[in-house]
């Protein structure tokens, strides 16, 4: 039985990588997530850049380093050598008027009030305030380019699994295969768990690669498992049914975008609306999953929680399958 | 090994009936052809016997399993050989024998050896979708060799290949015969059913119309016939007489007579004239 699986997954393995198509889906997201890794940085590149001489009071240069970069310069021509250079840095001197900023002219917008506001800061250190500041966790524990966008990413990589099983079904189809395969001695079931197998591994495979690129390492590697497998699921009951049903890659992959909506609907109205609002996305397996794997990465995910959000996404992958189940095997006959 | 009892399969519900109480069997080692026209229910009925097709009205035995209660131990023992090839094209021709091969229990031919033997191991490590129509009907056809099949089922082995490939198909199909194989052959083609069968069955719209060896055929529904190619004064007229009818043997001594005698041939009915006589249809 494992051997006839096996040897229907590494088919499809094998297939797939020959198909630019497929090739295409498997590499894309580990692309986009490098992508998505470049840009998160300049989100925690607003950060000052300055250039100070070495005669500067060191609990100035001490202040400065706590809000960015800072360099030290023998004297005022190396100073001003500095700030012409093509980057953003702004050159620093203290006078007895105050603090002289030399810019040259060319930064980006929001650089120079930005060091503005910190010198005030300097300047201003012994001003009595007459208010009482408290800071407290806005809940903000990391970029949310990174969190939101890693969820989305596994969330939304989770169909290409499927979609993966739909184009080896495709071409089952469009060979006509599979009435070889109805007469060699492999069961229904060990043809459709080879199969199958393909969009489950492929999803994990990605949601890992994804957080290894964005730099979660810590997360809970069972629970993210658990949610993986069960969104996986759902999109390899959309990948059989489309895929028995077209005969040309390009039709089913655009009945399969018609999934996208649900995803796109789901991720971006659990990150965008009020939570009085979420009940009415609670039919979607992609909410559930989303809110599953946004606590994984917070690292705030209990089992409790990720069994119980599974279990929905289950419940609503039966019920999907209850109505699509005569269809599907309608179509492997 | 294969027993058919009053098959009867509809794809529109009872409306229109593709095949209609066909009964017929095949002995352990016998070679059986389907014969009849596009559409007379030839793929239909193998479509019931090899289980791509749900058994709906009848009884139908294979290699000793009823279909009514199809059992995935039967395809160990039977081959397909399908008339449209239907291989993976972005596997090589090896890969693709390699990987059905693991689809069977049992001991299976090495993949290779079959290659050889329909002509295609030079090409072993081909990418199929680079495959001439007919280099893929012999992939095709390799492959349901594959698991040492107790019965055969060709649909129409020899159709669209050259005849020096179809010639080697059929020296194939000959020696795997000879070996024991029980064949059930669907083919419109009369000369390879002639040539392979020992038994042939007549079907058409649905119906089996006659089942026989080819040489009861051939003496029952056959008539001797000569045919003539005489000179008249500048030009070379041919009749093809029977030497049964009165009158026809009678116009053979009057041509003997009064022309040159060209050429002339005995010839015994071909199984094609048997089959239009049969049923008044061609094969077309």
């Amino acid at each position: 039985m494992l051997t006839r699986i096996i040897a229907v997954l590494t088919r499809d393995l094998k297939s797939g990588l020959r198909d630019a198509m497929i090739a295409y889906i498997m590499i894309v997201p580990i692309l986009i997530a490098i992508v998505l890794k470049l840009l998160v940085p300049s989100a925690g590149a607003n950060l000052i850049h300055v250039a100070v001489l070495e005669s500067a009071d060191p609990a100035f240069i001490s202040m400065l380093e706590d809000h960015g970069r800072v360099e030290i310069l023998a004297d005022r021509d190396a100073l001003v050598n500095r700030v012409s250079a093509v980057d953003d840095v702004i050159g620093l001197i203290e006078t007895p008027q105050g603090t002289e900023m030399i810019a040259g002219g060319n930064e980006q917008e929001g650089t120079v009030e930005m060091v503005t506001a910190v010198v005030d800061l300097w300047q201003n250190r012994d001003l009595e305030i007459p208010v009482l500041v408290r800071f407290s966790d806005v809940g903000w524990e990391l970029s949310p380019l990174a969190q939101y966008g890693t969820s989305f990413l596994i969330v939304f990589v989770s169909v290409f699994g499927g979609m993966v099983v739909m184009l080896n079904l495709v071409e089952e189809k469009q060979a006509n295969t599979l009435a070889a395969i109805n007469v060699s001695a492999i069961s229904r079931l060990e043809f459709v768990v080879g199969k199958g197998l393909l969009g489950f591994i492929l999803p994990l495979f990605h949601a890992f690669a994804i957080l290894l690129i964005m730099g979660f390492t810590s997360i809970h590697i069972g629970m993210t498992v658990v949610v993986v497998l069960s969104i996986a699921l759902i999109s390899l009951i959309f990948g059989f049914v489309i895929g028995i049903y077209n005969d040309n890659s390009m039709s089913a992959v655009s009945s399969m975008k018609i999934g996208f909506i649900p995803i796109f609907g789901s991720v971006f109205g659990a990150m965008f609306l009020d939570s009085q609002w979420h009940p009415f996305l609670y039919w979607s397996p992609f909410y559930w999953a989303f809110r599953s794997i946004d606590q994984i990465i917070l690292q705030q995910a209990v089992w409790n929680d990720m069994l119980l959000n599974s279990l929905y996404i289950l419940l609503i992958t039966m019920m999907v399958f209850a109505l699509l189940y005569k269809r599907i095997k309608r179509g492997f006959a | 090994m294969i027993d058919a009892k009053e098959l009867t399969y509809s794809y529109s519900k009872g409306k229109k009936n593709a095949i209609e109480q066909i009964s017929f069997s095949v002995d352990e080692g016998e070679a059986f052809a389907l014969l009849g026209p596009s559409g007379a229910g030839k793929s239909t009925t193998q479509g019931i016997l090899t289980g791509l097709l749900p058994i709906q009205q009848g009884e139908a035995t294979v290699a000793g399993t009823d279909l009514h209660h199809l059992s995935r131990s039967m395809f160990n023992k039977i081959g397909v050989s399908f008339e449209q090839s239907n291989v993976y094209g972005k596997l090589t021709a090896l890969e693709n024998l390699e990987f059905y091969r693991k689809l069977f229990d049992g001991s299976a031919i090495d993949p290779m050896t079959l290659l050889k033997q329909v002509g295609l191991d030079q090409v072993a490590d081909k990418r199929a979708d680079t495959f001439s129509k007919g280099m893929k009907h012999r992939l095709t056809f390799a492959r349901s060799m594959i698991n040492q099949p107790q019965i055969w089922f060709l649909d129409e082995p020899t159709t669209g290949l050259d005849p020096a490939i179809a010639s080697q198909i059929k020296q194939i199909i000959k020696e795997r015969k000879a070996s024991g194989t029980t064949i059930l052959l669907t083919t419109h083609n009369m000369v390879l059913a002639d040539e392979l069968s020992d038994k042939v069955g007549f079907i058409i719209d649905g119906q089996l119309k006659l089942v026989d060896t080819p040489r009861n055929l051939k003496l029952r529904y056959g008539e001797k016939l000569v045919q003539v190619e005489y000179k008249t004064e500048d030009t070379v007229k041919s009749e093809l007489l029977s030497m049964v009818d009165e009158q026809e043997r009678k116009r053979l001594g009057d041509i003997i007579h009064q022309y040159e005698i060209e050429t002339m041939h005995t010839r015994e009915a071909t199984l094609e004239e048997i089959f239009i006589k049969v049923t008044g249809r061609g094969l077309v």
